[in-house]
């Protein structure tokens, strides 16, 4: 099953590979796949950032090398990137993989051939590693890029309506500097994985073109092993989005008391015999299907069988497993919305959704479950909505994303999830969101769901162990400071630590108390301060903890603390600011070069954030 | 074994290292991420009137939920002689409804406590406290505690003279530490020299190796039990006149299960002081037990365990070093009962006193009986006081006649006047809190006695006795909160659903009762009552009580009546005298 290896199509000595010829041809396929997966783990977590994947005797000018780069808030754009970074490389280039964070912007004007990843996060803005760039784009000193050629993947969310804003802006951005766009951008929603693909081929086909001729043979050997399976998928073996792994869930446990308004609860799901290698700082991918009793309603209100039949990618469902497994009914997007209006004759839906500005629209969709449209807006007489229509309407179903709540130092095969049930009632319905009701309330421990390892870089503890840590979450943001802590314990590692945590009440809300006191007790964590914010008449946020204790702050920044942030985006720039704040105050700082300050905290990679 | 035993126990490191009471209660309070207390101020917060608990109902499902037991503190107002003016009841309602959980507890030591305040309410809670002219130090902790007295003698003179000496008394011997001002009055902090020369004149700097009790008591009522207190005076009238008090020492309440070396006792009487000795005979015995008590054992602290292992003679020496004078001989007194009287009753100032029955204590609203509404409705038009009575009920002081009408109304609207369609011996029924807040709790106690009560009714219907006053306590432990061991009927608590059954108090609260089933369950429990109460309506002399009744049956055998409450295992602890005997009954 394995390609012999050879000294002339491997980086390896022959002692070494008599070593490993002798290991492989022992390994079964599920073996190997996991072995691949450890490696590709390994490789992943040695160095950070700037993977350079071509081979160091491969010395070319700057001219021949292709430029990926990629900023997202989570580990997606850089999967992608790295995928097609891999691929470019195996079709003979010099590749270049670079976090935009890590890369000068003023750099650009020496770059040829660049493709670049790029997510939008809230409503419209950039990740943070692209803010640098952002600014010089759109300053006094932007360049002009003539010989750039670029092209741009922008993933993001079409329930938002500023949908992919940042990507379309960069595009933007770089064709006003006079930069070739090679390529048109491609868009991805939340299911991204088929235009991910088809953006490849783009940026494929036009290295084709370029193709430049010299070391082609040096380098495929060794980009052929490197491979064999998608980079972003390697850390997990050989489990991915389109391949999920059936994991077991062991254990659910709500761990707000009964008193709370919040429903959050723990899940323990086994990993056993996967492979999926998680770091602390990583998500899990997961897939959570529809309600069946919502989904019934809604093909009852559509008037379409349950059992009648549709041919989605090549195999046949039935509808009633479309809208369970295949279709997005929680989150609305404008475009079903004006789809669902059309199809439905539904003139009064759509002038309703046409009058509404932006902001209307955006809690219009938040508000609202595709169930809760139907009933309000059932199809007009004379109009029938077909269920080839429906399944057009609907966007495909996409998985969600969980940090992980567990370090496999301390869980071993499990791994741990902390999961809050969405409820939305604005509209006098009481709605589930799709993945919480699934994980929450539908399944039972012993069932099993499709799971898959959704790695973050840029959520990890610090290399050095004595880099002093500051936490700050909300609600659910606690889960991967709770990986982290497992694996500092572990570890016996001597990091200080400091968390911060906000939620409505000490009594009810604080997730994981007794571990977090535990910890304390133990001398793993140095503070511990809350914002319990309906405790007292006016409400205390994390962000008033940070200025509150703006003195210890500034003194652990002093200490080359970082700072991490999880939870809400709106959480995450509040508490920037309050940063900010301390950092005028405590230094004696205008509020411009306090801003300067942060910046430059944020480019030495001392600002963390895992936000949604 | 030896060396064990001279160790000092770990609460005396944490007085001493205390700074007077301070710890780190500062830093307790301030820290957001616990609904607790540091571990050592847990035993400090006694000292300031309050004890950390938590809702036990809950407890395994909040560790599964991995959140932290629902810690709540009780807070307990020293009210001397448990006399409260209306206008210090109305604070104890709001603060009970804006910082507890909105009931009012009386306890069995005339003192009002309140239950599920939280960490962050704690200073508010005390501060109103404060403000209202009461206050919570020393109401626990190893300290004289709340003084009590008895609450309604017949001459009001007397009852002022008494009162007077019980709240002078308690005044006396309250702690002198800055650190109760500092931490909840915002009093300003001591820091230099002043803390340096900062002292406690009677205490010391380690307090009292245990609890400190004392009360008042003006025969023939023993509604404070007198003898089960480390420090009783007893007052003594002579042509009309309060001549002195007899001195009772070293009773107390507190056993722990299976342990034969502790045991309740009856204070013994050990001599009489004129009523102007009343602050050097009560300081020089606090300061006695302080330098004498067992600090090495808290179960082995209290008074009552110092003076049976130093004998009577030694006591009266070490009375002479600190007095400098000899105890008169104890006088003559009689005592004929413990419980309260309910319903309107006249002093000899022309005044009325109306005793309302709560059932163990607890002030609260339910549907047709609005007791806390009622007292609220009373509080604010009544020119009198409140009397707290040490058997959890409350008594309406210093009525006019003319406003009789309009307290009677408000009692028949709110449902406070359920005591004279009560049974007797539901009226001499006593439950200490228990379940789900006192963390000592073995066993139900004020959730359930009520319902037992009613099962014992019915026994005593079907006997023909429920005309018959009979003593009934529980507690959810040993330690004796409700004085059980006091009664005819005590219950004691083991476990979920089991409890030691004592029997054969006297009704004056004179003998102590005897453990006459281990460990039983309620069908047990009236099994042994049904066929007590048929032997009592059978064989009983004229106005003979069921306790006495029982003894003279010879059902409770000789050598268990008063002090040996422990299962019979051999030990010296057993053999030890009847300091019942020694009180003229």
């Amino acid at each position: 099953m394995f390609q012999a290896l050879r000294t002339d199509n491997s980086p390896f000595t022959s002692q070494q590979i008599e070593l490993l010829q002798s290991s492989l041809v022992s390994l079964d396929a599920a073996q190997a796949a996991w072995l691949s997966g450890y490696i590709a783990g390994r490789l992943s977590t040695s160095s950070e950032l700037n993977l350079p994947l071509a081979a160091p005797a491969a010395e070319t000018s700057a001219q021949q090398k292709f430029h990926v780069f990629y900023a997202s808030q989570t580990g997606t754009g850089e999967g992608i990137a790295g995928d097609l970074a891999t691929q470019l490389q195996q079709a003979g280039w010099s590749v270049e993989l670079q976090n935009m964070g890590s890369v000068r912007p003023a750099q650009l004007k020496k770059l040829t051939h660049v493709a670049i990843v790029i997510s939008t996060h809230g409503e419209g803005d950039p990740p943070d590693d692209a803010i640098d760039w952002f600014d010089y784009l759109q300053g006094p000193r932007a360049p002009r890029l003539e010989s750039l050629n670029f092209t741009v993947l922008a993933l993001g969310d079409r329930s938002y309506e500023k949908y992919c804003e940042a990507g379309k802006k960069l595009e933007a951005l770089l064709l006003a500097t006079g930069a070739r766009a090679y390529s048109n951008r491609v868009d991805c929603d939340l299911d991204y994985a088929a235009n991910a693909i088809q953006w490849s081929g783009q940026v494929l086909g036009y290295a084709r073109e370029q193709q430049a001729p010299a070391d082609q043979s040096a380098k495929r050997g060794v980009a052929q092993h490197l491979s064999v399976v998608p980079s972003h998928e390697l850390g997990a073996g050989a489990w991915s989005r389109t391949r999920p792994f059936k994991a077991t869930l062991e254990r659910v446990q709500k761990i707000t008391a009964l008193e709370s308004d919040k429903h959050v609860y723990h899940l323990e799901l086994s990993l056993a015999d996967s492979g999926i290698a998680y770091q602390p700082g990583d998500a899990l991918g997961v897939w959570a299907y529809n309600n069946h009793e919502v989904v019934s309603s809604i093909l009852a209100r559509l008037n379409i069988a349950a059992d009648a039949e549709i041919e989605l990618e090549g195999h046949v469902h039935s509808a009633h497993e479309v809208l369970v497994r295949h279709r997005e009914i929680t989150r609305l997007s404008a475009d079903t919305v004006q789809a669902y209006a059309a199809a439905s004759g539904q003139v009064g839906l759509q002038n309703r959704f046409d009058a509404l500005d932006a902001q209307e629209r955006r809690a219009f969709i938040e508000q609202r479950q595709f169930i809760d449209l139907v009933d309000e807006y059932p199809p007009v007489e004379g109009s029938v909505v077909r269920l080839d229509t429906l399944a057009e309407i609907l966007r495909p179903l996409a998985p969600r994303s969980y940090s992980i709540a567990s370090s496999r130092a301390t869980v071993d095969e499990e791994v741990h999830l902390t999961v809050a049930t969405l409820y939305s009632n604005a509209i006098g319905v009481e709605r589930k969101g799709v993945a919480s009701a699934y994980l929450n309330h539908h399944l039972q421990a012993g069932d099993e769901v499709g799971v898959f390892l959704e790695s973050n870089k840029r959520f990890r503890l610090p290399e050095n162990r004595h880099t002093p840590i500051i936490l700050v979450a909300a609600g659910t943001g606690i889960a991967p400071y709770r990986a982290f802590l497992q694996q500092l314990e572990q570890e016996e590692a001597n990091t200080p630590v400091w968390l911060i945590f906000g939620n409505p009440h000490l009594r009810t809300d604080f997730l994981y108390q007794r571990e977090w006191l535990e910890w304390r007790q133990k001398g793993l964590l140095q503070h511990i301060d809350c914002a319990f914010s309906r405790d007292q008449a006016e409400k205390v946020y994390v962000q008033h903890i940070v200025r509150q204790q703006g003195e210890r702050l500034d003194q652990w920044l002093r200490n080359d603390a970082r700072i991490y942030l999880c939870g809400g985006l709106a959480m995450g720039k509040d508490v920037e600011q309050a940063v900010q704040d301390v950092l005028a105050e405590q230094r004696g700082l205008a509020a411009e070069a306090a801003a300067e300050a942060f910046a430059e905290l944020r480019r030495q990679g001392r600002i963390l954030k895992d936000l949604y | 074994m030896a060396e064990a035993a001279n160790k000092l126990t770990p609460v005396e490191g944490i007085k001493a290292r205390s700074r007077l009471l301070r710890g780190t209660l500062l830093e307790s309070l301030a820290d957001s991420a616990t609904g607790a207390l540091a571990e050592d101020d847990t035993q400090l917060s006694k000292f300031h009137g309050f004890y950390q608990q938590d809702d036990r109902d809950v407890r395994d499902e909040r560790r599964r939920q991995m959140l932290e037991p629902d810690h709540q503190f009780m807070i307990r107002a020293r009210v001397p002689g448990g006399i409260c003016t209306p206008r210090q009841w109305l604070a104890m309602d709001a603060i009970a409804a804006e910082h507890a959980n909105g009931t009012i507890r009386l306890t069995t030591r005339q003192a009002f406590q309140l239950h599920g305040v939280v960490k962050r309410r704690l200073k508010p809670t005390i501060k109103a406290i404060n403000d209202s002219l009461l206050d919570t130090i020393a109401a626990c902790g190893d300290v004289n505690r709340n003084v009590m007295s008895t609450v309604l003698p017949e001459k009001s003179a007397l009852h002022r003279r008494v009162f007077d000496d019980a709240r002078a008394v308690s005044n006396h011997l309250t702690p002198h530490t800055r650190a109760y001002a500092e931490i909840w009055l915002d009093g300003e902090k001591l820091t230099g020299e002043a803390a340096a020369q900062e002292h406690e004149p009677i205490y010391g700097a380690t307090y009292l190796p245990r609890k400190f009790k004392m009360s008042f008591a003006i025969p023939p009522r023993n509604d404070v039990d007198a003898f089960a207190h480390d420090l009783s005076f007893i007052a003594i009238v002579e042509a009309g006149e309060l001549t002195g008090y007899n001195v009772a020492v070293g009773g107390g309440m507190g056993v722990t299960h299976g342990d034969p070396k502790t045991y309740p006792r009856l204070a013994t009487v050990v001599g009489f002081c004129l009523p102007e000795q009343v602050l050097q005979v009560s300081e020089a015995i606090v300061k006695i037990q302080r330098d004498a008590g067992d600090r090495t054992d808290r179960k082995h602290a209290r008074l009552k365990y110092t003076l049976d292992d130093r004998g009577e003679a030694w006591l009266h020496e070490q009375l002479k070093q600190h007095l400098g004078y000899d105890l008169g001989a104890p006088r003559e007194y009689h005592f004929t009962h413990t419980g309260d009287q309910l319903g309107w009753q006249q002093t000899d100032d022309g005044l009325w006193h109306l005793g309302l029955f709560i059932e163990n204590g607890r002030v609260k609203d339910v549907a047709g009986n609005r007791q806390l509404s009622g007292l609220r409705a009373i509080a604010q038009v009544l020119k009198g006081e409140f009397r707290l009575t040490p058997n959890q009920n409350v008594v309406v002081s210093r009525v006019a006649d003319e406003d009789r009408a309009e307290i009677d109304e408000i009692v028949a609207s709110h449902g406070l006047d359920s005591w004279n369609r009560l049974s007797l011996i539901r009226q001499h029924a006593l439950a200490c809190v228990g379940f789900p807040t006192c963390g000592l709790a073995m066993a139900e106690s004020e959730r359930y006695l009520p319902e037992l009560v009613g099962r014992i009714e019915a026994l005593l219907e079907k006997h023909r006795l429920l005309d018959q006053a009979i003593t009934i306590r529980m507690t959810g432990c040993p330690n004796g909160c409700a004085r059980p061991y006091l009664s005819e009927i005590g219950l004691v608590g083991k476990g979920p659903g089991l409890y030691n059954l004592h029997l054969g108090a006297a009704f004056n609260g004179t003998r102590l009762n005897s453990l006459f089933r281990e460990s039983v369950q309620e069908n047990d429990v009236l099994e042994v009552l049904d066929r007590l109460f048929a032997d009592y309506a059978a064989g009983r002399n004229d106005q003979e009580h069921f306790g006495d009744f029982l003894l003279r049956q010879g059902l409770l055998s000789h050598s268990t009546h008063s002090t040996q409450i422990q299962p019979p295992i051999q030990t010296s602890a057993q053999t030890r005298p009847v300091n019942g005997q020694q009180v003229s009954s």
